[in-house]
């Protein structure tokens, strides 16, 4: 049961398809796993249709719907009703089976980063897997721009609570915290880095949300 | 079928939805004259969405390739989980999305595909249905709405008609960002968005 859930300014974002892909996807992973912000998107879609509706209409040209039809009937492959196939999980597609068998790189003690921006192309956003082995601490650290992240698997606890699988954070410049990975599970997050990295300190090659 | 004019009978089947009804036609046993009903209605408000999201050019196209998702998804379609101009909504935002994305793309390597971050509502959910709910909330929005001030209304039309982020309809309205935040929140708060944001 997911606690930490995205704010209704970034769901709207969502539902009006303004997100950047990184972003997108850390709505979407959290969707999935939470009832509530799902009912929360439903509403905002529907909002979006009456938004719609409530615009001016342009005619469409005159010959439209007949090509639209003629497009259905000529279709090598008709273009007939999709099959109701099972998905892979939008994680899955992106990171394989298992996302404790990725090339990691161990940082320092207990953190391993894995850097997934090249999985985004022109998105402007950095995108980082981290790992923090299970009970293992991060040292104390702030934050600088915006940074989103969901948790991925197990759980990781500072001073402003216990964040479980699936619960979103958005931590800035004013957070700073000192995670501890809580549970029998390593714990893995993503996050989205929306300003660039400014690297200072010891710690210059560590991102967050465990160490920046 | 030449009965079928711009406003199906209201009440037809169980949904209540005329516009479902039709969508379930189409899924069912593609039905021309339901489809052809479900164009004359939505295509223009697909068109006139294309062209304020700034895809004048292609507004045609866009109109073009949401009814062909329309056709091929109209069988996963299910009025007891979405209304059906809520789940058009959501296919024409994901081809938007879509469109600008393979424009904006060199190579044709996209590591997820567009549904895999938006979601058409109602596809792949096993949960319970709260078809209720779903049914009535255009109906409230609709009366929410016209219950908000101008400014308010602005704000969000931008954000869902022109693909505008937050930042960007303050930039426009010159106004500041908190407070283009603020006249969100109060509108959704209105609607019943905000349940339990934690940092308002």
């Amino acid at each position: 049961m997911t606690r930490h859930h995205p704010d209704s300014l970034s769901l709207m974002e969502y539902s009006a398809g303004n997100l950047t892909e990184p972003y997108a996807l850390c709505i979407r992973l959290h969707l999935d796993q939470c009832a509530h912000c799902r009912s929360r998107v439903d509403t905002l879609n529907s909002l979006g249709a009456v938004m719609m509706a409530e615009q001016p209409k342009v005619s469409v040209s005159d010959t439209s719907f007949e090509q639209l039809m003629s497009r259905i009937d000529s279709a090598p492959e008709p273009v007939s009703p999709i099959a109701e196939a099972p998905r892979m999980s939008p994680l899955q597609k992106l990171l394989g089976d298992d996302i404790n068998d990725l090339p990691w790189k161990r940082q320092l003690g207990d953190v391993s980063v894995l850097d997934i921006t090249e999985k985004f192309p022109g998105q402007g956003e950095r995108v980082v897997l981290q790992k923090l082995v299970a009970g293992g601490k991060a040292p104390a650290h702030t934050h600088r721009g915006t940074e989103t992240t969901i948790v991925l698997q197990g759980a990781f606890s500072d001073q402003k609570g216990v964040f479980n699988q699936w619960d979103f954070v958005v931590l800035n410049e004013e957070d700073e915290h000192k995670p501890v990975a809580v549970g029998c599970e390593d714990c893995i997050t993503m996050s989205v880095l929306s300003a660039p990295l400014k690297l200072t300190g010891t710690f210059t090659r560590l991102l967050n949300p465990f160490i920046r | 079928m030449t009965t079928l004019d711009k406003q199906p009978a209201k009440g037809e089947g169980r949904s209540k939805d005329p516009w479902g009804a039709l969508l379930e036609k189409v899924g069912k046993s593609q039905d021309r004259a339901a489809y052809h009903a479900l164009f004359e209605h939505f295509a223009p408000q697909i068109k006139y969405y294309a062209i304020s999201n700034g895809l004048a050019s292609h507004a045609e196209e866009l109109v073009q390739e949401v009814f062909i998702s329309i056709w091929r998804r109209s069988c996963l379609y299910d009025w007891k989980k979405a209304a059906a101009s809520t789940w058009i909504f959501t296919i024409a935002r994901n081809q938007r999305i879509d469109m600008l994305r393979k424009m904006q793309r060199t190579s044709a390597e996209m590591a997820v595909e567009t549904e895999d971050l938006w979601q058409i509502p109602g596809e792949n959910e096993d949960e319970p249905v709260t078809s209720l709910h779903r049914l009535m909330s255009e109906r409230r929005i609709r009366e929410s709405l016209s219950q908000l001030p101008e400014e308010q209304i602005t704000v969000i039309a931008k954000v869902y008609m022109e693909h505008k982020s937050h930042q960007m309809v303050a930039d426009e309205l010159d106004i500041p960002l908190g407070t283009v935040k603020s006249r969100v929140r109060l509108a959704l708060n209105k609607l019943k968005v905000i349940l339990q944001d934690q940092n308002v």
